[in-house]
């Protein structure tokens, strides 16, 4: 179990990580997720050992790591442009943490090319050992990184943006196999991205970074269905967030007014933000005579088709604009006028509520 | 506007036909070819005229018959017999051998740490350059200039004779400082460092930083990354800036000439000496087997690694 209490990462009057604090626990897949500059890469470095934080503590079950260099920490670090020794081959690559770490190296040869055969056939690298590794593909360069990683046994492997520099259709299939291969070995997986779809995807548990420290951290689909602020809602792109103030049980913004859910207890006059997700809201005409429950009147701006579904953009009165997501396994969506006035219904049991705004 | 079209299109089809149908792919590939050769005739021309055919007449001459004042193109081996069975000849050309290997030495041990410290510490690309300018600075003066100042500092009653006096280390100012080997090392190995440091240095800062990382993070200690990744990846460096100090250090003749006093006799100091005394056969001699040597240390250095697949 890995512990970061407290951890304070300054790049001269930049602050990478405030006050940092979150427990990752052993045997489980956990994603990070941050928009660039959140910090994410710092995190990562910090806990591998490359950065000694300014202030806080970083500890591996209860044992403090502060001021333990990077090769005895027992922590992997797959990077992100994948770092290979551009020298040795696929197969000497791999090998070069079990042959040279400082701490009980495998000395017996056979020993090694065993082990580097084991972790060969798991990342599915068979036949590219005497390879150089300039003169492999990018996601067999991705396989060996991780392999190389891997075959050193680390109680945690830290990934950073593992998936970045592959193609779309390898990306998805690397996802499969990174799961698959963490499941098999049993070991942590931290996952840094900056797409809420891959984290999602790969993590058990997604934790949101935010300005420097983790917003929150939680199963995948309870993060998904139940964000704890607005930050994370807006991290996760399926939610437009309002800002408005509560009067009289409502919701209160210019253009728009709608009730608002019991929990928490809405104070008059507070400043509230809400979460609405894009695939929870109807379009209706603006001379629509059945009664709506809640609605934003609001002006189609423009829409994405993405294959199985369509994204719409529509701009408030006061220049906010709402995204709208109509899934095509439903009635064909209608087609709209660009400029023209359109309700956005949506039933108020969908709203989310946060009364402590994020600064 | 179409008639000019097509006149363009007829145009094509008769180029093509005057070059006997040859494909596009054919005729661009000749025309790369042309424009390669432009590229190195003068170069090649350049070479020929004063390298190669100098050389050829080099080896020629050196079977010429010498008298005391004159050089005759009568054939014989006369020059060569009197260098190989010279003892003074082949010490000097054991001398050569010796100090290149000492001064190549000396220039890496002290070179390949700065070149450490600039390519690979210093990340910021204009600090780098600025280091590197800082190394190259002694070069703004003539080299005779360079040379001479070691004499103030090595001399019975130079700077670091005096230093040592007054630091009470030695009783009796030490002689063997200048107009020795030493001195011919010393100076040798200060002028020609700067050419080890800039090749290590460049190759060193194409080292990706996190490759490093990715090293210590696998669990290497310094001695390991250093041994298996840093230096590997240095070694052209290392192997082009041993090739310009190897070929100007066995070339050398000044700075042994005036850091010495005539006590060491390289190849370079032979043939100077010999040309002066109108020695033409013997000089053609001493120049062969010094091109010899040259010629066979760079092959040997080549084989180490191969720096055209590695740059």
């Amino acid at each position: 179990m890995l512990s970061l209490n407290s951890v304070t990462k300054r790049y001269g009057a930049f602050t990478a990580l405030d006050r940092l604090s979150v427990t990752i626990p052993d045997d489980a897949y956990v994603s990070l997720l941050g928009a660039s500059g959140s910090g994410k890469t710092s995190l990562l470095r910090v806990i591998a050992g490359f950065e000694e934080p300014d202030s806080g503590t970083v500890s591996y079950d209860g044992k403090h790591l502060n001021g333990v260099a990077p090769h005895r920490r027992g922590i992997g670090f797959v990077f992100q442009n994948f770092a290979l020794f551009p020298h040795l081959s696929v197969e000497n690559n791999i090998a070069f943490g079990l042959r040279y770490r400082e701490q009980e190296p495998v000395v017996d040869p056979a020993d090694v090319r065993q082990r580097v055969a084991d972790i060969v056939r798991l990342v599915g690298l068979e036949g590219l050992e005497a390879r150089k590794v300039t003169a492999i593909s990018g996601g067999q360069r991705q396989r060996v990184a991780l392999a190389r990683t891997l075959v050193t046994e680390p109680r945690m492997v830290l990934l950073d943006e593992p998936l970045g520099a592959l193609d779309a259709n390898l990306r998805e299939r690397m996802c499969d196999e990174l799961r698959a291969i963490r499941e098999r070995l049993k070991v942590t997986f931290l996952h840094v991205t900056g797409s809420e779809t891959e984290a999602l995807l790969m993590g058990d548990t997604v934790a949101v970074l935010s300005a420097g420290s983790v917003a929150q951290i939680a199963p995948a689909s309870s993060l998904f269905s139940a964000p704890l602020n607005a930050d994370v809602a807006r991290h996760l792109n399926a939610y437009n967030v309002l800002s408005g103030k509560a009067e009289g049980g409502h919701f209160h913004a210019d253009g728009a007014r709608f009730p608002l859910p019991d929990h928490p207890v809405p104070q008059d006059g507070a400043p509230v933000d809400v979460a609405l997700r894009f695939d929870r809201i109807s379009v209706v005409a603006a001379d629509a005579a059945e009664p709506l429950d809640a609605v934003i009147p609001a002006r189609f701006v423009a829409s994405e088709f993405n294959g199985s579904s369509v994204l719409s953009f529509f701009r408030m009165d006061d220049g906010t604009l709402l995204q709208v997501v109509a899934h095509l396994s439903g009635p064909p969506p209608r087609s709209f006028e660009s400029g023209a006035l359109y309700k956005l219904a949506f039933d108020p049991r969908d709203v989310i509520s946060f009364t402590e705004r994020a600064a | 506007m179409m008639e000019f079209a097509g006149e363009q299109v007829q145009g094509a089809v008769q180029a093509q036909g005057g070059e006997n149908g040859a494909s596009p792919a054919e005729r661009r590939a000749r025309q790369e070819r042309r424009t390669a050769l432009m590229l190195i005739s003068p170069g090649v021309l350049w070479m020929a005229l004063f390298m190669v055919l100098p050389l050829v007449m080099v080896i020629y001459v050196s079977f010429w018959t010498q008298t005391t004042f004159t050089v005759e193109p009568t054939l014989t081996v006369d020059s060569w017999v009197r260098f190989l069975t010279s003892p003074t000849y082949l010490a000097s050309t054991w001398a050569t051998v010796r100090i290149w290997a000492v001064v190549l030495a000396a220039t890496l041990i002290i070179g390949y740490p700065v070149a450490l410290f600039i390519g690979l510490m210093v990340r910021n690309q204009t600090l780098q350059t600025a280091l590197l300018v800082v190394c190259i600075i002694p070069f703004w003066t003539s080299f005779l200039i360079r040379v001479i100042a070691w004499r103030p500092m090595l001399g019975t009653e130079g700077a670091i004779n005096t230093i040592l006096l007054k630091l009470g280390i030695i009783d009796t100012p030490l002689t063997t400082l200048l107009f020795s080997e030493f001195a011919v090392l010393v100076g040798m190995t200060q002028i020609y460092c700067v050419f080890m440091v800039g090749p290590i240095t460049f190759m060193l800062s194409r080292i990706d930083p996190s490759v490093i990382e990715a090293a210590r993070d696998l669990g290497a200690g310094f001695g390991r990354i250093f041994f298996k990744i840093i230096l590997p990846l240095s070694l052209p460096g290392v192997i082009v800036g041993a090739i310009f100090v190897s070929v100007m250090v066995l070339g050398e003749f000044a700075t042994a000439a005036s850091l010495s006093g005539r006590k060491v006799n390289l190849l370079g100091n032979i043939i100077v000496s010999q040309v002066g005394s109108l020695k033409w056969a013997f000089a053609s001699v001493a120049g062969v087997i010094l091109t010899t040597i040259i010629a066979a240390v760079i092959t040997v250095l080549l084989r180490i690694v191969n720096v055209r697949k590695e740059m």
